[in-house]
């Protein structure tokens, strides 16, 4: 596999941030996280896992607007970059691959 | 936390924790995030569950990634970044260059200080390194014994001839027992080579063993260091000595023949390197006791006590039980002897009451003089008193250094302001001012290094030493330096934080006051220079007049003229014949044979003396000294009763003459006709001398008796001459004519008298110098402030003119402060001078009283000499034309 190795839960976080685009910030992470994983989610693990995306380089941030909501103080969004896209491509083929291959009996339920 | 008019907000506490402990560049967006869940969580449950929340999460973000700082575009600035400190400098330089009076005035008084400060370590250094270099040294010790006799308790250190081989013998804990003797044949003798004729006199004669060259470890560079002294007659030099009588030669084997008799030779079997000036002794030349016996049977008498004895213990020996046993030598061979040769009750009970203790031989010569060992001895309260006067003139000289700093704060303040307003962090300023003063610690550490070497010969003069700088040791120039540092961060703390708060808004606005509590910082200051000076001043006065007094009181005999010729027992015979031709000559008026003289350190003869039925108890003790006819009238002593030897008396060789003190001691109404004893008979009192001094005025005048005897080493020259050097002409003719192979020896009795009280005038000397150099920087001090003080209320002093006041009341105005703070410097110095100069002056028996003159002498010296100081600026001030200071306004 090339590229940087991506955890689970950080493929999920990744995953959210290019689904929230433009509008990827720490607490819209994990309000959405939350709604679709059955595990709560708590705003540190949230921001550390952020933090690392970002210092792999599958993440850039900016700062964006205050609100008056958050006292005043900016939000830091985060948008997926090529190197962050071009893994989740891989992921995602492994995954699918492995999917594909899967013979009718393995699972009661059917291959969907 | 409660809902109602004030909206929900997150606990305060832990959002200042938050801020505390998360890294900056992660802050904002994390407390915006958990505000804005706060807030939604208001909405959907309640604020108390919104809280509880906040704080959960709180919790589980601690993490080290939360407060992991970024690593920073521009670092924070370094201890010493070069550009910022070549700018600290420049401006330091500046500042100098600016202002050279006050500049100078800091250095200068700082370097003064310095100087000293370096002078008087040295000193210390070498005081307190006495004896340091013996390798096996913390085995060595020197024997004393401490005795009471009559109540009074001694010290000793002269012991019998045959105590150091009983020692050796019956102690096997005594790896090695030395001893030596400088009481008999060590004085007066002139030594030659036996293949020449001229006889030179010497001193620094010893009689020693071979055990006690071996204890002390002395380095030869000739000879056999193990065999040197083991047999009789021979004789061990030192390097010095080997150089001005054998240049070039090898001095072993050769002899000496003493005092022209070939019957005392000694010959040389070693050279040993000069004992070093930290040697607590110095002798030149060591002769060997063997065989040698100094009156018949002499080896072998418990009774008498000449020899000085040193011990090399064994390692691991316990000290006090070595004295404890030693005392079993007291019972085994003292009392035997002393019994058998007829002791009485009083002998006996001194001799039990003997206390046996080892002295560490590092402690010699720091040992206050008690005991009497004839050796130069430091003062252990003159090193004290040193080192306190150079701290104390450091501190000076500091208090200098930080007081023209704060006073002259009002020129930086603007320059602190503008710095603040750019950027700079009180921590920069604080640095930037301690830069400044190690630069000057540093300048004034070099000039002072400079003058301290400039200063070295002077002051070695001053205390008598030679002290050299250790320039060898690799320990000097790193010691100096952290000095420099140290001293310049200490000083320079309190103007540094002074300067560096100053708030930049209010100094941009022109309010410079922050006067008035850095303004009684510097009067304490100046207070504290001042009372330290003026005590200085006082011991100065004191010593001088007790000098004064010392030199000037009536001794009892006539000092003046009084001519002293040594070595006259050279002439044996032919010295009836000299006096003869002495008296001859002119300017002569009397002349005496006797070596007893009023002078420390000359001969002394030291017993008891009773009358019938005394008991022996209360025998005197008293100084027999052998004088001739002439004596009394030679040394211009005063009868007050009775008459003087007379030729014509052949009775009078059972005749003595006693002093006052004797006579009252004696208990003796009419003290002529009386019969006295001592140990050598009976005599008949024939005359009573007025009491005269004859040691050095610390000593209570003892009682003494004089007898006709014979004591022929030096004769007494009474002289009536206007040209003394025409005089001494004559007597030298006269001493060649009878001695030509001896140089003549001779000294003035006052000057010899002066000598005795040296120490005392170099102390007063030393006092003098220190004393003026504390008055002159605290004078600096006080120069530099009311300048400044004149410069500051300037305009004041101009309005005031204008508005019609006289120059004596501006005069009076300005210097006012000062001559306050100078009269309570005063005040506060009378009794710590009192009491130190109360406890120098018990030293001496015969003292001047502390009169309150001295004091008030030394009171209106200090005011005159700050009004002196302030005088020139304040008179200018307020002779000025108003016009220069208002015409800015």
């Amino acid at each position: 596999m090339k590229g940087t190795q991506l955890g689970e839960f950080e493929e999920l976080v990744l995953l959210t941030v290019a689904f929230l685009y433009d509008e990827a910030y720490s607490v819209a992470v994990m309000e959405e996280l939350s709604r679709r994983v059955a595990r709560p989610m708590v705003l540190g693990v949230v921001h550390r896992t952020m933090q690392r995306l970002e210092e792999k380089g599958l993440v850039t941030s900016r700062f964006g607007e205050a609100t008056a909501e958050r006292g005043g103080r900016r939000k830091r969004l985060f948008t997926v970059t090529a190197a962050g896209e071009r893994a989740l491509q891989e992921a995602r083929r492994i995954r699918n691959e492995l999917w594909g291959g899967i013979p009718a009996a393995a699972f009661k339920g059917g291959v969907a | 936390m409660t809902p109602g008019a004030t909206p929900p907000r997150p606990p305060r506490w832990a959002k200042g924790l938050l801020e505390r402990i998360t890294a900056p560049h992660l802050l904002e967006e994390l407390e915006g995030d958990l505000e804005e869940l706060f807030h939604r969580r208001v909405r959907e449950y309640s604020p108390r569950k919104a809280c509880l929340l906040y704080l959960l999460d709180l919790l589980l973000l601690l993490h080290p990634r939360l407060w992991r700082r970024k690593p920073t575009a521009h670092p924070p600035t370094p201890l010493f970044r070069m550009t910022l400190l070549r700018n600290y400098l420049t401006v330091a330089l500046r500042t100098l260059a600016r202002h050279k009076l006050y500049s100078a005035i800091k250095i200068g008084g700082f370097a003064a200080g310095i100087a000293a400060c370096l002078l008087i370590a040295l000193y210390i250094r070498q005081e307190l390194g006495y004896d340091q270099h013996y390798a096996q040294g913390d085995r060595v010790y020197r024997l004393l014994r401490r005795s009471a006799l009559r109540g009074e308790a001694g010290v000793g250190v002269h012991f019998p001839a045959p105590l150091a081989g009983t020692l050796r013998a019956e102690y096997p804990a005594l790896e090695k027992v030395g001893h030596y003797n400088a009481a008999f044949e060590t004085k007066d003798i002139q030594i030659r080579r036996s293949d020449r004729p001229e006889s030179l006199h010497e001193e620094g004669f010893v009689h020693v063993n071979q055990e006690w060259v071996d204890i002390l470890e002395l380095p030869f560079v000739a000879g056999n260091p193990r065999e040197a002294l083991t047999q009789p007659r021979t004789l061990v030099i030192t390097q010095r000595k080997a150089e001005k009588y054998f240049p070039g030669e090898d001095p072993i084997g050769k002899v000496f023949i003493f005092n022209d008799d070939p019957q005392r030779q000694y010959r040389v079997t070693g050279v040993i390197r000069d004992f070093p000036a930290t040697s607590h002794v110095q002798y030149d030349f060591l002769m060997s006791l063997a065989g040698k016996e100094f009156w018949p049977g002499e080896q072998t008498n418990w009774r008498t006590s000449n020899y000085i004895s040193y011990i090399r213990v064994r390692r691991g020996t316990d000290i006090a039980q070595l004295e404890r046993q030693l005392l079993a030598i007291v019972k085994k061979h003292f009392l035997p002897y002393v019994v058998k040769n007829g002791a009485n009750a009083e002998e006996i009970g001194w001799l039990e009451s003997f206390r046996f203790e080892l002295q560490p031989v590092k402690e010699i010569y720091l040992n206050r003089a008690e005991v009497r060992d004839d050796l130069p001895h430091g003062d252990l309260r003159y090193i004290w008193l040193f080192g306190s006067v150079a701290v104390f003139i450091l501190v000076i000289a500091s208090i200098n250094f930080i007081n023209l700093s704060t006073a002259r704060s009002a020129n930086r303040a603007k320059e602190v302001g503008i710095r603040k307003v750019i950027g700079s962090r009180r921590g920069s300023l604080v640095r930037q001012f301690l830069t400044e003063s190690l630069l000057y610690s540093f300048f004034s550490f070099a000039v002072g290094l400079l003058l301290a070497i400039l200063l070295l010969p002077l002051f070695n003069g001053l205390v008598g030493k030679s002290l050299t700088f250790p320039w060898r040791t690799w320990w000097l120039l790193p010691v100096l330096v952290a000095g420099a540092g140290g001293v310049g961060l200490l000083a320079g703390l309190y103007p540094a934080f002074y300067l560096s708060a100053f708030q930049p808004i209010r100094v941009l606005k022109g309010h410079l006051g922050r006067g008035s509590k850095a303004a009684t910082t510097r009067s304490v200051l100046v207070v504290f220079q001042f009372s330290v000076s003026i005590v200085l001043m006082l011991g100065t006065l004191v010593i001088g007049r007790q000098m004064h007094y010392i030199l000037n009181k009536k001794v009892g005999f006539d000092k003046e003229q009084v001519l002293l010729l040594e070595g006259t027992h050279t002439l044996n015979e032919k010295i009836v014949a000299f006096r003869q031709q002495m008296l001859g000559l002119p300017q002569v008026r009397h002349v005496s044979l006797s070596d007893f003289l009023p002078l420390a350190g000359r001969k002394r003869n030291n017993g008891p003396m009773w009358t019938q039925g005394m008991a022996d108890a209360e025998k005197i003790s008293s100084q027999h000294w052998n004088v001739d006819h002439d004596y009394l009238k030679t040394m211009g002593l005063k009868l007050v009763q009775g008459r003087d030897f007379s030729a014509q008396m052949p009775t009078d060789s059972g005749a003595v003459i006693i002093n006052q003190s004797l006579a009252e001691a004696l208990q003796l109404k009419t003290p002529v006709g009386e019969r006295i004893f001592n140990w050598r008979g009976a005599w008949t009192v024939i005359g009573v001398v007025e009491d005269f001094h004859f040691e050095s005025m610390k000593e209570k005048i003892q009682p003494m008796g004089l007898f006709l005897g014979r004591s022929p080493n030096t004769l007494l020259l009474k002289v009536q001459a206007t040209d003394m050097t025409a005089t001494l002409a004559a007597v030298t003719g006269v001493w060649k004519q009878f001695s030509p192979h001896q140089p003549i020896r001779y000294a003035f009795l006052d000057q010899q008298y002066a000598a005795m009280y040296a120490d005392v005038a170099r102390t007063g000397r030393i006092f003098s110098s220190f004393a003026l150099l504390a008055i002159v920087i605290a004078c600096l001090g006080l120069f530099a402030l009311s300048a400044f003080m004149v410069e500051q209320r300037g305009k004041e002093i101009s309005i005031r003119k204008v508005l019609g006041a006289s120059p004596g009341h501006l005069v009076g105005l300005l210097t006012l402060n000062f001559v306050r703070l100078v009269l309570i410097a005063f005040t506060l110095a009378i009794p710590l001078a009192w009491y130190l100069m109360r406890a120098w002056l018990e030293d001496f028996a015969y003292r001047i009283p502390l009169q309150w003159e001295l004091f008030a002498l030394a009171g209106l010296s200090a005011v005159a000499v700050a009004l002196l100081t302030i005088g020139y600026q304040s008179l200018k001030a307020a002779l000025a034309n108003p016009v220069d200071h208002l015409k800015s306004e």
